[in-house]
């Protein structure tokens, strides 16, 4: 374990965009705060202040996840590169650490470490703001920003999406890996070539879309499925403003569907593929020292 | 107690390209060994084949293990300096200390920390903002700080300047040798290392045409500065290397029966790199 606490560190390190890149976009939100234009006048009821608050909290979350998910693909296709083109991986070949580990650190670092640094990141922004917004805005808009309900569903929000999301990206996690161990160059390139190719062939030769169905569905299909996107009435709620409507789902542990994902066979074969890939990372990792 | 290193029918390929084939030595503890050959001789991939770098036919153990499989346990007892600098440009002396100190159970921070004083280098520096020849220091640090059995060194003092070099050399002999370590080194600048080394071994082509200690050179190879007139007398006696240099023939002569090639001229031990020359440039010049 220790050797992985170390790895991690290294990882810090070497990539301080992990933290760089999260501390900016949280001051670039304050700097929002203070300075923009924080009125919102016609909320009357507790229900349109809880919504409104629990609109502004997931924007700034979402806007930290997609950023997060963002670089995630870029330290992926660079963490086994990169120390290839500077030769330094032979550097920390002399050290006694296995291969194996060096490659489930990355895996770690990128799948659940750099999600944990946005989320601290998203929640001591989020916490800021709304000290800021309680003390600039209306009382009605800074009381809606403290629903200690909504806070700890938001935690819940967070943690549910890590845990899920690095078991349904897992696949492409360790596809991008196997490339990074692998490519001389031009990895971005190389991880899109081989699934093209696959899919036009395909295409070509079968007429069939199996595998551009199968990374359509890998690509798209994970909000379907681990979250409720339900056309139900009871499972959406609609509050009336002024002169608009926001419809939003009643709240968010309606919003989680863990039933589904779990149980889906997709999960599990994605997880079946994303582990035999992260074994090809490692024996490519054994064997390729240099460009 | 069984070899350091032993390899058996040793063979590394490249596609087509045979880099060792059916390589076979020994090296015993508490040796300095040159490991001595003209680029592409396969000097580098036989390192690589030893650290567990790359995969290999053939048997090989390191220190009882194989190496390719149990790397990183090897690298307990083991350590090695490639060929160029290869520490990571962003990392900092001080992280690299604290970092090599936190994996490596054999790392001496009090050591590594007592040769950096030595130096111009600063803990706060990066390795991108060091010359070369700094950067090869801290690693020389780093390495010569770890209590290993197994020392490899590939080109190590590439970029140093020669004062630096000789230092090196010294502190290696004087302070980290000692009976229960093994040196493995390979260089270019032959004459800089052969006053320290126990044994050498030739590689060229993949195999290894010379492999012993160099006390042993004296006893089986002899080099013969011939005068003009017996020059006849002592080609007769197959030399296997001749030489001509400032007007004077040098032939050199394996398993010399030494009164009897002393007739023909001075005769001494070849050196190291006189050698080398000798046995790789193929026959009778």
């Amino acid at each position: 374990m220790n050797n992985y606490a170390w790895l991690i560190k290294r990882e810090f390190w070497e990539n301080r965009a992990i933290w760089v890149i999260p501390s900016v976009i949280g001051v670039l939100l304050i700097l929002g705060a203070l300075f923009g234009r924080v009125q919102f006048t016609n909320l009357h009821t507790p229900q349109q202040s809880e919504v409104v608050g629990g609109v502004v909290l997931s924007i700034f979350g979402i806007a930290f996840f997609v950023v997060m998910s963002i670089y995630s693909t870029w330290y992926l296709l660079d963490c086994l590169y990169a120390d290839r083109k500077d030769r330094s991986v032979l550097f920390w070949k002399s050290l006694p650490i296995s291969d194996t580990t060096t490659v489930l650190s990355k895996l770690l670092v990128a799948m659940i470490v750099i999600p944990l640094v946005y989320f601290v990141a998203a929640d001591a922004t989020t916490l800021l703001i709304a000290f800021i917004i309680s003390v600039r805005a209306s009382a009605a808009l800074g009381g809606a920003m403290w629903h200690a309900d909504l806070w700890l569903q938001l935690q819940i929000l967070w943690l549910y999406t890590i845990i899920t999301y690095a078991i349904w990206f897992l696949p492409v996690a360790a596809w991008l890996m196997v490339i990074s161990a692998w490519a001389k160059r031009a990895v971005m390139l190389w991880s899109i070539l081989p699934p093209l190719a696959l899919y036009l062939g395909e295409r070509l030769f079968f007429g069939t879309h199996f595998v551009a169905n199968q990374i359509a569905d890998r690509l798209l299909g994970y909000g379907p499925r681990a979250f409720h996107t339900g056309t139900d009435s009871s499972f959406w709620m609609t509050t009336t403003f002024d002169n608009d409507q926001i419809t939003t789902p009643s709240s968010i542990w309606a919003l989680l569907d863990p039933g589904t994902f779990f149980s889906s066979p997709q999960t599990w074969i994605g997880a079946a593929v994303g582990a035999a890939l992260v074994v090809g990372a490692i024996q490519l990792r054994l064997r390729r020292t240099e460009i | 107690m069984p070899a350091l290193i032993e390899a058996r029918d040793l063979t590394k390929k490249y596609g087509s390209f045979v880099a060792l084939d059916r390589a076979n030595f020994t090296i015993q503890t508490g040796r300095i060994v040159g490991l001595i050959g003209p680029n592409g001789a396969g000097k580098t991939s036989a390192l690589r084949a030893i650290l567990g770098l790359t995969a290999y036919e053939g048997q090989l153990h390191v220190l009882g293990r194989e190496p390719f499989r149990d790397r990183a346990r090897l690298m307990n007892d083991a350590c090695f300096i490639a060929d160029v600098a290869v520490m990571p440009s962003w990392l900092r002396v001080d992280q690299a200390i604290d970092f090599v100190a936190g994996v490596h159970p054999r790392f001496r921070r009090d050591r590594a920390l007592g040769l950096l004083a030595k130096t111009q280098i600063t803990g706060s520096r990066r390795i991108r903002e060091l010359s070369k020849g700094m950067k090869t220091q801290v690693h020389l640090a780093l390495t010569m700080a770890i209590d290993a059995r197994l020392l490899v060194l590939d080109e190590p003092t590439l970029g140093l300047d020669i004062l630096a070099r000789r230092g090196f050399y010294d502190a290696l002999v004087d302070d980290y040798m000692d009976e229960s370590r093994t040196i493995l080194i390979t260089t270019h600048q032959v004459e800089e290392v052969e006053n320290l080394l126990t044994d050498v071994m030739f590689i060229d082509k993949g195999h290894i045409v010379l492999d012993c200690s160099v006390e042993e050179i004296a006893t089986r190879y002899a080099a013969v500065t011939v005068t003009a007139d017996h020059i006849d007398a002592a080609r007769a006696e197959k030399p296997f290397y001749e030489r001509r240099t400032l007007g004077k023939t040098i032939l050199y002569f394996e398993r010399p029966g030494s009164e009897a090639l002393a007739r023909f001229g001075e005769m001494h031990t070849p050196s190291v790199s006189d050698l080398f020359v000798a046995k790789l440039s193929g026959g009778v010049q």
